[in-house]
């Protein structure tokens, strides 16, 4: 082999500074022993880093070294603990399976990121969806209680129905006798659930003569009920009557309002 | 250290010693021998540990477990194969580089490099700048890489060929120029 070339190559720096691979480190000892020109070359190499080194050092911390002589101290009597691996020039396998390991725990916590992050994202959405539509209630609701109000503004005649029986049954009727189709609208004030499979229905009064003006369908959030329209009446009263409704009063009224 | 070696001197202690007689010292475990070992050299030590960790209170630690390596671990060195100072900085570097691979530096200092991601060289001009790192300063972009990759991050030829996307051989082609011209940069 040409020793010349060998040692010119770069193989004695890259070996000093441990950058040589295995192999290289394998036969570069060998042909140390071999060729002394070799020996020669790495010992003149290692000699100019370790000088360059000495001579552009930075002092370490001056308490360093009594902690170190400590720690040696400390452990001078204890047996070696078994055969370190000689000083392998820097990570072959131990990169790989780091670099391995460290994948699969960066893959596994970005599943597990992934999927606690999709629960979330889903839960937030189902709690979107939900106040939205609470929302919509809310808006819903809110309109129909200024449509309320808009008409409660409008000049009406207003009837006060009163109980007939002391069950505190008090509603207000609201009759819009200024336009053309005369609304007529309830406002229950207090009115006792009626019982069962009966329902409360109102009349108008004209000359002794009872006018069906619906059913009283009592919803808790309700204002005012639009009930049937009518063009003329003396009086209004509401009747306990069968579910769905009678054609005339079936029973005494519960309320009861004179114009 | 100036101070120590005087302060040495003064108690009459042995000043200096033939690398052969230091190395039998220290197999021998004495101490004065060790003392005089970290006088002398852990200036350089440190300076290359620091130019890899880039933190003190990491680089004090790296000092300490290295010298502590090397009192427990001086019947595994071999004259045969190089001086002592070599066996040293190789311990320094690679206790230095796997520092710079534990959990704790990950979290403070870098991001794990995988593979085919751009390495990201390390060595820019700064207060480091004394050292190998002043020479390799001065070297050439794609040298400069190549040494930080591997000697200062401790990268393999493997896992810079493939983070760079060049052939391994040129990887080792191009590391052993690199350090040519370091050498002559030294002289």
């Amino acid at each position: 082999m040409n020793v010349k070339e060998y040692i010119s190559s770069g193989i004695v720096e890259s070996y000093v500074m441990g950058l040589a691979t295995e192999a290289e480190r394998t036969e570069f000892e060998a042909l140390c022993a071999q060729y002394p020109e070799i020996a020669e070359a790495r010992n003149a190499f290692e000699l100019a880093l370790e000088e360059q080194l000495l001579n552009d050092s930075l002092q370490a911390p001056p308490f360093l070294q009594s902690q170190i002589k400590d720690k040696v101290n400390s452990s001078a009597g204890e047996a070696y603990p078994g055969e370190l691996p000689e000083e392998t020039p820097v990570r072959r396998v131990g990169a790989w399976k780091f670099l391995a390991a460290a994948s699969l725990i960066l893959l596994a916590g970005s599943v597990y990121w992934a999927l606690t992050t999709n629960k979330k994202n889903q839960d937030l959405l189902a709690r979107n969806k939900e106040l939205e539509n609470q929302a919509q209630q809310s808006t819903a609701q809110m309109n129909r209680m200024q449509d309320d109000i808009d008409k409660l503004r409008h000049p009406m005649m207003t009837a006060a129905l009163k109980s007939t029986d002391n069950k505190g049954t008090f509603a207000t009727i609201y009759w819009d006798t200024l336009s053309a189709s005369k609304d007529v609208y309830l406002l229950i004030n207090n009115m006792p659930q009626p019982p069962s499979q009966k329902q409360y229905q109102l009349w108008a009064l004209l000359n002794g003569q009872p006018i069906d003006l619906g059913m009283i369908e009592v919803k808790e959030k309700t204002l005012l009920y639009r009930m049937k329209n009518v063009q003329n009446a003396q009086a209004f009263a509401i009747t306990v009557e069968p579910k769905g409704g009678s054609e005339k009063p079936t029973s005494a009224p519960v309320a009861m309002s004179n114009l | 250290m100036f101070q120590t070696f005087g302060l040495n001197k003064l108690l009459g202690t042995k000043l200096t010693y033939e690398e052969s007689e230091l190395v039998a010292a220290l197999r021998n475990k004495d101490e004065q021998s060790f003392s005089y070992l970290y006088e002398h050299y852990s200036g350089a030590l440190y300076g290359v540990i620091k130019q890899i960790v880039n933190d003190a209170e990491l680089s004090n630690d790296v000092l300490q477990e290295c010298f502590v390596n090397i009192w427990r671990r001086i019947e595994t060195y071999d004259e045969s194969k190089g001086r002592l100072f070599t066996w040293m900085l190789n311990i320094a570097r690679n206790a230095a580089i796997d520092k710079t691979r534990s959990k704790g530096f990950q979290q403070g200092q870098r991001q794990i490099p995988l593979d085919g991601e751009i390495l990201q060289p390390s060595v820019k001009p700064g207060i480091d700048d004394f050292g190998l790192k002043k020479l390799i300063l001065k070297l050439k972009d794609e040298q400069r890489l190549l040494i930080d990759l591997s000697f200062f991050q401790g990268y393999t030829h493997e896992q810079i060929a493939n983070a760079l996307h060049i052939p391994l051989g040129t990887v080792k082609t191009r590391i052993r120029s690199a350090l040519i011209q370091l050498r002559a940069l030294m002289q």
